[in-house]
């Protein structure tokens, strides 16, 4: 590990995400969910009459349609009452739109920032940073040479107010409409935050952009939305981080993602998900990908008490491609349920998904998949890869692919293993010196490289980091 | 749930069906819980993703597809010496207090709704019963369909250390006006180092809507097979299930099915294990031609208790046209960490390289695929002890495939 990486080494990862910070805002939305409260949030917001009008709808949808609680083996969402959230709380800073110093932030949210590290990997590894807390996003930066190119990398609701006609276009239109499911409608009616990428044609992105999203107050939700533009033969990839500290009343997340991946273009998306184990986090993230395009979904599920993600991607034009990399992690009281979704709609399509899980001290993984190909998808191929890797016999690990196949000139394949860890791996390895936890540890950081090495080092080290803190001290 | 066959189903049809076959009181008292039930109970459970549902059951007129009190058919049923092969009537009347235990302890007779409904009315049926250590080869219990609908029940009990294989198979004979409905389950009781190798044909013509339900559970060092083999109906539903309820028991559920035209086959492989050191092995494989559509569920579940499981699930299938479709949903459900268990599906076509190959060997278009279809069948037909499935199933494979336009 070089120097530059001499911070990661010795902030304490457990501490950076655990402490909490005293509840201030400039406003907080009422408890529950009303017309009013939406009227509330889009008249503070400064919002355009047919974003207000969208929510409203979204709202309509929401009280319509049916908790998604009837899938075989879903989590248990029994406790998630909407009228016990509070959907919407501005923090209290000056700027609208996020500053572009950490130092013009209030010192409680600068602090919270800096122990999470982002300003620190802002420096060394990535184009542009945004932060969300709470509801808004409270910084916003991007190297400048970007945006000489024409890169966007602004919070939503700047997005809103500035470039309205793309809004208007591509927010929760034709991607991820709010009708999709009773989250997204969720979503749609109370949204606040998140980032808006747009890349210009033939503009590479080199480094990552990151968003950074951190809820601190007891029994909110988070709503943020991001939406991104990849125009012909452009690339970027894209970073979230989540976090959020504990406390007693449950916390939902309920993000919403909409990528449009051009002709020709490549968009990487990565989350690392650390959500405090009181948090349902349940979110849509979908791409439409043109073609010739790559659309690349790297997801990193470790934190929350139950999550339902299903990353999917339209593979709309010919020739587009879908790589899904995707790890859970469940310990103790975790439901930890993710897959993916693959839509072949034109010919020479192809995807493949990889799918890693684990499960100790009672934690249930499950992976949900679909994968469809459509009549005239010719020449399409796929390819699904699910391994779970289980520690005790407390734990569930469960494996549910759907497969449709409406085409005949394509190439499927589905294969799952499940297994527990190799007593003759461990074994091995004590026999080098490594104590049983140690051994272990290696085992599972072996299990999971072929996601840690599609992600930036900082990324890689931080994943890692966190599954020892799983594992400590409970290996027996 | 809408009840849909209560224009030709009553109480008193369910009491004269009874009566006619003169049973006794406690059977005509399941036929008549299981009637009540109906209203309560769902169809069987069938996959719906957003936008599709892979199989309606739901959709079916069973109002004008059932006549129970029409039922007719042609059935053989034999066996070797030293195992007894009886008409369902037959063994109530002999072996009363066998069927009362053994009736509906493998399938809950109101499991769902076409389950209670085929309890309700069945009018014909086989008991093969297969004392301890006895070894009997060649069972084979032929049933042709000569009526609007007929429900059958099946009992297959070996004691233990006693082994069995056989052959069930369903024709349909006499035309009827408009559809038919087949109904059929299938129960299998496999004792304490007892084997049973329960293979079934359904060729039921193509106006025949199909609903089989087997299930088998497996005593200590028991052993359950099933293959299950289709080629006939207009739409199946054919569940294959098995309980590993002994310590050290096992499960082969092997499938093979061939659809063309319009067909529709829902097929399922279901396993649970419920005790240790069991061992499962799931292997389908499936041909679909024309517009017809196939739906595979294969499901290996592993309970808490099930230390030292291994679990093993493959399914293939073959698309000869571009008009056919392909679902399938192999699931793993793991409750014990000391357990190996995988699955695999793959849906494709006739490989090019080895049509390449044939062709290489100056072997004609036609024929080349063709063999190679019979080909893609033989880790199925090698599973078959009983000559005649095999044997049959191969020629119709053959026939349907010489027929191919």
């Amino acid at each position: 590990m070089s120097s530059d990486q001499d911070h990661l080494k010795e902030t304490e990862t457990e501490a950076r995400f655990e402490f909490k910070k005293e509840e201030s805002s400039a406003f907080e939305a009422e408890k529950g969910l009303t017309e009013e409260t939406i009227r509330v949030i889009s008249e503070d917001k400064d919002e355009p009459e047919w974003m207000l009008e969208r929510r409203l709808r979204a709202l309509k949808q929401f009280r319509q349609m049916p908790m998604p609680d009837d899938w075989p083996g879903a989590p248990d969402l029994s406790e998630v009452d909407v009228d016990e959230i509070v959907p919407y709380i501005r923090p209290d800073i000056e700027t609208r739109g996020g500053a572009e110093n950490w130092e013009d932030l209030p010192d409680e949210i600068q602090d919270t920032f800096d122990k999470l590290g982002i300003p620190e990997a802002e420096k060394n590894a990535l184009s542009g940073v945004g932060a969300q807390y709470e509801s808004e996003i409270v910084y916003q930066n991007m190297q400048e040479q970007w945006e000489e190119k024409g890169v966007i990398f602004c919070d939503m609701d700047q997005a809103v107010q500035e470039h309205e006609e793309i809004l208007k276009e591509h927010f929760m239109t034709k991607n991820v409409p709010a009708s999709d499911n009773k989250f997204a409608a969720l979503h749609g009616a109370i949204w606040s935050g998140g980032s808006f990428v747009y890349v210009p044609e033939n503009v590479t992105v080199q480094m990552p952009v990151q968003a950074y999203f951190r809820m601190n107050s007891d029994g909110m939700g988070q709503f943020e939305h991001t939406l991104i533009v990849a125009e012909e033969n452009s690339e970027v990839h894209y970073i979230e981080g989540c976090s959020a500290p504990k406390y007693s009343e449950f916390n939902l997340h309920s993000g919403g993602v909409e990528v449009f991946v051009g002709e020709g273009a490549h968009v990487q998306y990565s989350t690392v998900q650390n959500w405090s184990k009181n948090t349902y986090n349940l979110n849509t993230k979908r791409a439409i990908v043109e073609k010739d395009g790559t659309m690349e979904w790297v997801s990193g599920s470790m934190g929350s008490k139950a999550t339902m993600l299903y990353p999917s991607s339209v593979l709309k034009g010919p020739g587009a491609t879908d790589n899904h990399i995707t790890i859970a992690f469940a310990g103790e009281n975790q439901n930890i349920d993710t897959g993916a979704k693959v839509y072949h709609n034109a010919p020479n399509t192809k995807s493949t998904i990889e799918s890693k899980s684990i499960s100790k001290d009672g934690g249930r993984t499950n992976y949900r998949g679909l994968v469809h190909i459509a009549d005239g998808a010719e020449n399409s191929s796929t390819s699904v890869e699910c391994d779970a890797l289980m520690f005790d016999n407390e734990s569930t690990s469960d494996t549910m692919p759907y497969m449709e196949i409406q085409e005949s000139k394509v190439d499927v394949a589905h294969e799952a293993t499940v297994g527990k860890i190799g007593d003759e791996d461990v074994f091995y390895l004590q026999s080098r010196g490594l104590d049983d936890d140690d051994a272990k540890q290696m085992i599972v950081a072996g299990f999971i490289e072929p996601i840690t090495e599609e992600l930036p080092i900082e990324y890689a080290v931080e994943l890692n980091r966190l599954i020892e803190l799983e594992m400590e001290g409970s290996l027996g | 749930m809408s009840t849909q066959v209560h224009a030709s189903v009553d109480e008193s049809t369910v009491r004269q069906l009874s009566e006619e076959l003169g049973e006794p009181e406690w059977l005509l008292e399941t036929r008549l819980d299981a009637l009540d039930a109906l209203e309560d109970l769902d169809f069987p459970d069938v996959i719906q993703t957003p936008g599709r549902l892979w199989t309606d059951l739901a959709d079916l007129d069973y109002d004008s597809l059932v006549d129970p009190l029409g039922a007719a058919e042609e059935k053989d049923q034999v066996g070797p010496d030293g195992v007894e092969v009886l008409s369902f009537t037959e063994a109530v009347d002999e072996h009363e207090a066998l069927i009362r235990e053994r009736f509906g302890s493998v399938i809950d007779p109101q499991t769902n709704y076409l389950t209670a409904l085929s309890t309700a009315l069945f009018s014909t049926g086989t008991v093969v019963y297969v004392p301890e250590r006895v070894d009997a080869e060649d069972v084979k219990v032929r049933t042709t369909m000569n009526s609007r609908s007929l429900f059958n029940y099946t009992l297959v009990v070996a004691e233990e250390s006693s082994s069995v294989r056989l052959l069930e198979r369903q024709e349909t004979g006499e035309d009827v006006d408009g559809d038919r409905y087949y109904s059929g389950l299938v129960e299998v009781a496999a004792g304490e180092n007892a084997y049973v190798q329960y293979g079934s044909l359904q060729n039921l013509d193509q106006t025949t809507y199909n609903y089989q339900l087997k299930e088998g559970v497996a005593d200590t060092y028991g052993q359950v097979d099933f293959i299950d083999c289709n080629a006939g109906s207009r739409l199946s539903k054919s569940s294959v299930e098995t309980h590993l309820r002994g310590d050290g028991s096992e499960t082969k559920i092997v499938g093979a099915f061939y659809g063309h035209e319009d067909q529709h086959f829902d097929i399922d492989a279901r396993v649970w294990h419920r005790n240790e050191n069991t061992t499962a092995d799931l292997v389908t494989r499936g041909v679909i031609d024309d517009e017809s559509r196939s739906v595979y569920e294969g499901v290996q579940d592993v309970g808490r208790d099930a230390w030292n499981t291994s679990s093993y699930q493959r399914e293939n299938t073959l698309m000869l046209s571009d008009e056919s479709e392909a679902d399938a949903s192999p699931k793993l459900i793991i409750n014990n960490h000391d357990t190996e268990a995988s699955h695999s599906a793959t849906v494709g076509q006739v490989d090019e390289s080895d049509m390449f190959y044939m062709g290489s060997r100056a072997i004609p278009e036609r024929t080349a695929k063709n063999m190679l279809v019979e080909g893609f069948y033989v880790p199925v037909l090698e599973e078959i002890a009983v000559d005649e499935l095999r044997d049959d199933f191969e020629r119709l494979v053959r026939d349907r495939l010489d027929s191919r336009d």
